[in-house]
């Protein structure tokens, strides 16, 4: 965490948020700027696709259920166009089936809200090192 | 007539004889004949008489008698002249004689012929006496029965006539004065005339004998003819009636005379017999001439033969089956005699028959379905082919309900007895369904409909339909599995989509909250400390607890949602027996005896008629569940109401099931308490709360036998329950109540 901190802004791996609900979209980004890391929020996964950030992001938080595309269809879309952003999915649904699914179709990590702090820079920095 | 004067044979001689009759010496002139002159002998008379007789003899022996009463007249120039025959009766000579009968007289007695004396009134018992000629003057002195016969007798010479050595008869002649008198001449003549007596007796006997066989062959004759005339009569009365066919036939084959019947039956006519055409041969088909052969044969060694079935060929080709039956007349020959009877009618019924009893049993066959007939009062029971078949027992197997309770499935046992004994007493139609246990342990399940009916003796009869409807059975079984499950399923998704509604909706602000905490306290720990960030953090974490808290406000709403309560008023007794309508399937299915006493002073209640029916239903399903796993007894479920004190009903549910802990009496009602493994423990819960809501009470007891009695009281008219606030909606707990 301390040598994230010690690269300075300009070197800071960026984060994107990807969440339909506000208050994520307001305190996921400022706690992992806390961490030490670069963060951007979406309120789709649309949004995100038409940003500039999908090339220079490193990590992507993802909501699974949203209006529009859902978090899963966004993982396909940026498997189908070979972007290997690894993604750290977060949901609201206790879902064993889902969490498994992710997985094994290649999510860097998979958590419940309400999640901790610890865990999530832990999968966070599982999904930086896959990276 | 003497005969006349006195007809009794049995009077004792001295009763008959006065005592003071002459004794026989007194009135005895036999032995004068010697001493008298005698006439010349008169051999020319002598030998003209017994050409004459002779000749009479062969010519006219009916009346040999008389003749020789005519000439004993004749050549002894006397008044009376005739013969006295020993019979028994005074008529007829065959047996020993007691009597003497007068066959013949000619002369001045003639008038007295058939006349007669008892034997030993008279004379001629002294002259068979004492075997020999006799001369008597006026014997009437010694027997007066013959004092009436009139001339008196002056002198009368008997002479005595032998047939084998016996006695059978005198000739005498008699003088009624004393113009002359009887001398030697006299005896000797009528000595040789007795000789001849003997011949012409003789002779008259085997005429008299021949008369009598004459007389009787012909009464015989007569007899014979009236019988016979009588029998053709009735004879051709049964042939002209043409209920039968008749006919007249030979051994030949040829048909010699037929009634109309006959003729019908065959559709000849009446020109066709005459003709000859009509052969019974020709119209036997190939077939029956066999059966033909035998009926000939036992036609020739026993005269008859016995009916037996067979065809004729018709004029027109066609065959009518005729029962036939016949002999042959009597003094051997080849004529005979038959009665035929036509048999299509029945023919034709008993095919109807059959044909309908084949379509019955293939129907019987399709539809896996049997049929019985039980007579009651005797056990006797007949089964159809297809019930053998379904009980898997040989078809014809004599049956019983022994018989058949070796097949009831153990655990229906009790169920099928209790059903006996009520289609024992009662005669009313019954239907119902059990199981069979068969040998290789599989199960059957069949569905009897009976029909109670009175049999011709007025006794008590079922005539049932049993269905075989294992696979039905089955198929409703995981039908009705699948529908559970997949109601189960309904009702855990329909939790878990709440659940994760409910996680999803506090999730999202509780995720804001950590994260915002976690952000706040990081922002609190730099030094220098962000405290203008912390402060936003923390913030933001109070706005997402109020979030939060809506959400359950929220939920809570959504869960409470009142629904007007609509109070009105109800015969509970008519929505009970909705419900049973309803859940009447449902019981049968799980082999519970529902029986229900209707209380029929129930006042009408007030209240709300759905709700009350969704309690009603959960009782019923509750009591049902109980009895699950019920094998030993039969699961009965008694529905009851009454009138409870003035003005409250009182409904309760009555079952055999596994019952309840005491301990666990107040649990019931709690909810989420629950003993099945696929109960929410919602139904309890839900019906207090209703009964309540009608200011009424339910409650459980455990009864004195197995099983649990849940029962609630409810004034007819509770008050304040116009103001909405039962706060039950029966509506959001139904699917877990179910």
């Amino acid at each position: 965490m301390e040598r994230f901190q010690e690269r300075g802004a300009a070197g800071r791996p960026l984060l994107s948020v990807v969440d339909d609900d506000e208050s994520v979209r307001e305190s996921l980004p400022d706690l992992l700027r806390e961490f030490g890391f670069a963060a951007r929020a979406f309120s789709s996964a649309e949004e995100f696709l038409s940003s500039d950030c999908v090339d220079g992001t490193r990590c992507l938080i993802l909501d699974i259920a949203m209006p529009g595309m859902s978090g899963l269809d966004l993982h396909q879309e940026l498997k189908r166009r070979s972007q290997k952003i690894p993604i750290v999915f977060v949901t609201a649904l206790r879902d064993e089936a889902i969490r498994a699914r992710v997985l094994q179709q290649g999510a860097a990590g998979f958590l419940l809200k309400p999640f901790s702090d610890i865990d999530l820079l832990a999968a966070v920095k599982t999904a930086l090192r896959a990276d | 007539m003497t005969e006349h004067l006195d007809t009794r044979d049995d009077v004792p001689l001295e009763t008959s004889i006065p005592e003071a009759g002459a004794p026989l010496d007194s009135i005895l002139r036999t032995e004068e004949l010697q001493r008298r002159p005698s006439r010349p002998p008169a051999h020319e008379k002598e030998n003209e008489a017994l050409v004459r007789l002779t000749s009479a003899l062969a010519d006219s022996p009916n009346t040999i008698f008389q003749t020789l009463a005519e000439i004993i007249h004749d050549i002894t120039q006397c008044d009376s002249a005739g013969l006295s025959l020993l019979t028994k009766d005074g008529k007829t000579p065959h047996v020993d004689g007691r009597r003497f009968y007068w066959p013949a007289i000619y002369g001045m007695w003639n008038p007295h012929v058939g006349g007669g004396t008892p034997r030993n009134f008279g004379p001629c018992g002294d002259v068979l006496d004492q075997n020999r000629t006799l001369l008597f003057t006026h014997f009437e002195r010694r027997y007066p029965y013959l004092m009436p016969v009139s001339p008196a007798a002056e002198e009368c010479l008997l002479v005595p006539f032998y047939v084998h050595g016996r006695a059978v008869g005198t000739i005498w002649a008699i003088m009624h004065s004393d113009r002359r008198k009887f001398d030697a001449e006299d005896e000797r003549i009528m000595a040789s005339l007795g000789k001849f007596a003997s011949s012409a007796y003789q002779a008259w006997m085997r005429i008299e004998d021949l008369k009598v066989q004459v007389a009787e062959r012909e009464k015989a004759e007569a007899e014979v003819r009236q019988l016979a005339s009588g029998l053709e009569a009735k004879m051709r009365r049964l042939v002209e009636a043409n209920v039968v066919g008749i006919v007249m036939f030979n051994l030949d084959g040829a048909v010699i005379s037929a009634n109309e019947a006959f003729l019908h039956m065959v559709q000849y006519s009446r020109e066709d017999l005459a003709s000859g055409r009509v052969r019974w041969r020709d119209l036997t088909p190939p077939e029956w001439r066999d059966r033909d052969e035998r009926a000939i044969a036992d036609l020739k060694t026993t005269g008859v033969f016995r009916p037996f079935e067979k065809e004729y060929h018709r004029k027109d080709g066609s065959r009518v089956p005729v029962l036939l039956g016949g002999a042959l007349f009597e003094g051997g020959g080849n004529d005979g005699v038959a009665f035929v009877l036509d048999l299509s009618e029945q023919k034709r019924a008993e095919r109807a028959l059959r044909r309908s009893e084949a379509i019955l049993a293939e129907g019987q066959r399709l539809g896996q379905m049997g049929s019985f007939c039980w007579r009651v009062a005797t056990d006797e029971i007949t089964w159809s082919e297809q019930l053998y078949c379904i009980y898997e027992l040989e078809i014809g197997a004599p049956v019983t309900l022994s018989l058949v309770r070796t097949r009831v499935h153990p655990e229906d046992m009790t169920l099928y007895e209790k059903m006996l004994e009520q289609a024992r007493g009662g005669g009313d139609d019954f239907e119902w369904q059990y199981r069979l246990l068969m040998p290789d342990r599989s199960i059957k399940y069949l569905h009897a409909v009976a029909r109670a009916i009175r049999g011709q003796d007025g006794q008590l009869e079922y005539i049932a339909a049993v269905q075989d409807v294992t696979e039905r059975h089955l198929s409703e079984e995981a039908f009705n599995k699948a529908r559970s499950e997949l109601a189960h399923v309904a009702r855990v998704m329909s939790l878990g989509t709440l659940t994760a509604s409910m996680a999803h909706e506090l999730n999202q602000p509780l995720s804001g909250i950590v994260t915002n905490a976690s952000t706040c306290l990081r922002m609190l720990a730099t030094d220098p400390p962000n405290v203008d960030g912390a402060r936003e953090t923390a913030r933001r974490t109070i706005r997402d607890g109020n979030r939060a808290s809506d959400v359950v406000t929220r939920l809570r709403t959504l869960y409470s949602k009142k629904k007007d309560f609509s109070p009105e008023s109800i015969d509970l007794n008519d929505a009970v027996r909705e419900v049973l309508a309803l859940s009447l399937s449902d019981l049968q299915r799980h082999r519970v005896a529902l029986r229900h006493e209707l209380g029929e002073d129930l006042p009408p209640i007030t209240g709300d008629r759905v709700q009350l029916q969704q309690v009603v239903l959960n009782l019923l399903r509750n009591g049902s569940d109980a009895m699950n796993k019920i094998d030993d007894r039969p699961r009965e479920l008694l529905i009851r109401t009454e009138r409870y004190e003035e003005d409250h009903v009182r409904l309760s549910v009555k079952d055999a099931g596994v019952g309840f802990e005491p301990q666990a009496a107040d649990k019931l009602f709690e909810a989420f308490y629950t003993t099945k493994p696929d109960g929410m423990g919602i139904g309890l819960s839900v019906s207090r709360s209703i009964i309540e809501a009608h200011r009424g009470r339910l409650w459980a007891t455990a009864n004195d036998g197995p099983g649990a009695t849940f029962s609630f009281v409810i004034p007819c008219r509770p008050e304040g329950l116009a103001d909405g606030e039962t706060g039950i909606d029966p509506m959001d707990k139904a699917p877990e109540a179910a």
